[in-house]
């Protein structure tokens, strides 16, 4: 097996445990590291691709972009998971049950 | 290039764990690990930016974000403590889909990088940034502009209500 | 990216930044800047594509594609009609007033960013930055409804991110670029179309669920209802339509559906096209609460675009487009008609209201006009588009497909009777009793909006060739 195709392999699992901790976790605190695994998944696969095809410089630029932008989307999902605690009093996803039909 | 690989194997593992971990603070920790052995990875692929960037920024940063948060939450984690079934049966899970995939996912990722593009490459990363991802710079200004409104209309300054 | 429309982009973002220096003491003057700014967009705008002499030559002198051109336009006018709704609707002592203006900028230029990109990362990057000012603006009221809302948006629409960044990775690898053009060039010529068929259908399962297509539109009506009023209109009329409809019309022409390249792909989107107007318009029928069903009501109209996307033929790509400008009048005068209703009577509970056609006719009679609209009767606007896609639909041989479109359309009428009927129509409740019709600025964008419909639907000859020449740029 070449070795991108191991790389490319172990980036599923990874994908997938966040995958499965956003799915199965109740957690808001929780999920939002199911998300930070699955998003570092895919900046995995960004770098692999970019050293893949000798276009690195290309996918580093990319991942900078990419971590930017995490970290303000993490901010904000932090900032509305204190909100919520201060507002209901729980961080626990499925307590979230007022909007239904 | 086993190194390569165990790498891959660590950022795997401390996911795994940081699923599983039964305090969120020892998830956080765990997640700050899986930063740094991705960040570790980036510099296996000599992409150097990149793993500075990430370990600065996700491992460092991002964890402070996240233990302040867990810190604010720590009285509710305790009162209410969450089933954990669903982190036990994770490691069995994460087993099945890796003997599945096993067989179907290799050959496919080998197709995959049977039909890839050669680039030119070349170049550094500011004339990369600046030169043909000027666009993206735009979108970060504009990123870390949304992300400061954001916090000001979450959080709010209440000078007339309080 | 498009240069010419690069100013559409800053100058919203540049009064997004003043606004909260300038409005520090004076409240008021965040409203009148927002307002300010998006109307100069606006004419200028109408300047640069309807000036007498552009009319006469057939729009051919608008510059680009005309597609970022059209879809600018309809971001300013939603954005704009929400923005003066807004400055009569928020309470006096609202907190985050100025921030709230901000991301509604912030939202504009990155929307404007989604539309005028030729770039499958950077068109990634703007629809972070139109979540991320999205959730918080669902937010603004501070209510546990809205927090609701915006948590499930949040853990829907990142994953999808996350899906279509591996999308991108494997068209940077298989593709060896990233612009739009590089996939059409590849989808044209004879090379064996399998790796980048992957990562497209990466990415287009991230712009359906980021679209709120059936199965994946559980966030939708959560965030529709739970958001702020006039929020609920910004997001249904243009937020999730620029993240994810445009994506997808604009992946569906890149990918060449019309000479049958990706046959799988397109199969896929028309048959999730039809499932979405299906279940949208028969969940629809159930709803109580009247900012929930306009909710569904939009998952169904998207099902139409999506269907359309996915056939592509050129005749349906107008369809496509024209609805999806359609959708944003209609929606935005529904969900506002909603907020009115909200403010006015305290709730927008189906079954606690009746009879406001009295206490509130112009509410009324703009809500009649836009959802005969999105019914699609004729003359109006929404029947012209309804009429090209199931036209299309029929010429390309799929006869099934267009007379369930057909019948679905009707479905929609029957529900919106039933809304009408419910909310304005019949005998008046204690609720409607003591809630007098809403001020003459409230009425205002709802009003603007609904002449617009109108007229439209009986301009349509000149707006066919407009749409006409936008398929024609982006097909070819």
């Amino acid at each position: 097996m070449s070795n991108f195709a191991m790389e490319w392999y172990l980036i599923a699992i990874i994908v997938f445990t966040g995958f499965y901790c956003m799915l199965a976790s109740r957690s808001i605190v929780r999920q939002l590291i199911g998300l930070e695994i699955v998003s570092k998944g895919a900046m995995l696969a960004v770098i692999s691709a970019g050293a893949l095809t000798g276009n690195l410089v290309f996918a580093q630029a990319l991942v900078l972009t990419m971590i930017v932008i995490e970290v303000v989307v993490v901010a904000a999902g932090l900032a509305l998971l204190v909100k919520n605690f201060r507002v209901h009093g729980s961080a626990d996803i499925w307590k979230l049950d007022g909007l239904k039909g | 290039m086993t190194t390569h690989n165990l790498l891959f194997v660590l950022a795997a593992v401390f996911a795994l764990w940081a699923v599983m971990a039964k305090k969120l603070l020892t998830s956080a920790i765990m997640l700050a690990l899986v930063s740094v052995a991705v960040s570790l990875i980036f510099f296996d692929f000599s992409a150097p930016w990149a793993g500075v960037f990430e370990l600065s920024v996700c491992a460092g940063l991002i964890t402070v974000l996240f233990i302040g948060a867990v810190s604010l939450i720590r009285a509710d984690e305790d009162k209410r403590p969450e089933n954990r079934a669903f982190a036990y049966a994770l490691p069995l899970a994460a087993a099945v889909f890796a003997i599945a995939a096993w067989f179907y996912l290799p050959p496919f990722f080998e197709e995959l990088a049977a039909g890839r593009q050669m680039a030119a490459g070349g170049g550094t990363i500011g004339t990369a940034l600046w030169g043909l991802r000027r666009p993206d710079l735009l979108g970060q200004v504009l990123m870390l502009a949304a992300g400061v409104f954001v916090i000001k209309s979450v959080f709010p300054r209440r000078t007339e209500n309080k | 990216m498009d240069k010419g429309l690069l100013a559409y982009l800053l100058i919203p973002l540049l009064s997004a930044v003043i606004i909260p220096f300038a409005a520090r003491n004076r409240p008021k003057l965040a409203d009148i800047l927002a307002n300010v700014t998006l109307l100069a967009g606006l004419a200028n705008l109408a300047w640069l594509a309807l000036r007498p002499s552009i009319i006469r030559g057939e729009f051919a002198d608008i510059p680009g594609d005309g597609f970022s051109l059209l879809l600018v336009a309809a971001v300013y006018l939603v954005a704009l009609c929400v923005t003066f709704f807004s400055a009569w609707f928020i309470e006096e002592g609202l907190p985050n007033r100025s921030a709230y203006y901000s991301l509604i900028l912030v939202s504009v230029s990155a929307m404007c960013g989604v539309v005028t990109t030729t770039d499958f990362f950077t068109l990634y990057v703007f629809i972070e930055v139109l979540a991320v000012t999205s959730f918080a603006l669902i937010t603004t009221d501070e209510s546990g409804a809205g927090l609701e809302g915006a948590l499930k948006y949040f853990f829907l629409t990142f994953p999808a991110s996350a899906l279509i960044i591996i999308g991108i990775a494997v068209m940077l690898m298989s593709l060896g670029s990233l612009s739009f053009e590089s996939l059409r060039f590849f989808m044209a010529s004879d090379l064996p179309a399998g790796p980048v068929t992957f990562g497209a259908a990466l990415m287009l399962l991230g712009f359906i669920i980021k679209a709120g297509v059936v199965p994946f539109h559980t966030w939708a009506p959560d965030a529709y209802q739970g958001a702020y009023a006039p929020v609920s209109a910004h997001l249904a009329g243009i937020v999730t339509k620029v993240s994810g409809v445009y994506a997808i019309i604009k992946m569906a022409t890149l990918l060449r559906f019309f000479d049958g390249r990706a046959q799988a792909l397109s199969e896929m989107l028309m048959f999730l096209g039809l499932l979405s107007i299906a279940v949208g318009a028969l969940a629809a029928l159930k709803q109580t609460n009247l900012k929930r069903m306009l909710a569904f009501s939009s998952i169904s109209q998207v099902g139409y675009i999506v269907l359309a996307a996915g056939l592509g033929t050129p005749l349906a790509i107008m369809g496509a487009i024209f609805h999806l400008i359609n959708h944003a009048t209609f929606k935005t005068v529904l969900f506002l008609n909603s907020a009115s209703v909200e403010k006015s009577a305290g709730t927008t509970d189906m079954d606690k209201l009746g009879g406001l056609e009295h206490t509130m006719p112009w509410t009324s009679w703009t809500s009649i006009v836009a959802l005969l609209s999105t019914a699609g009767v004729p003359p109006l606007s929404g029947f012209w588009s309804k009429l090209i896609i199931i036209l299309a639909l029929w010429e390309a041989g799929l006869k099934g497909y267009a007379v369930l479109a057909l019948l679905f359309s009707i479905v929609t009428l029957a529900y919106f009777m039933m809304m009408q009927k419910k909310v304005f129509f019949g005998k008046k409740t204690p609720a409607a009793e003591s809630s007098p019709e809403v001020c003459a600025p409230l009425l205002a964008p709802v009003v603007l909006m609904s002449g617009l419909i109108v007229a439209l639907g009986l301009l349509f000859p000149y707006f066919y060739v407009y749409v006409k020449m936008v398929a024609e740029r982006i097909l070819l």
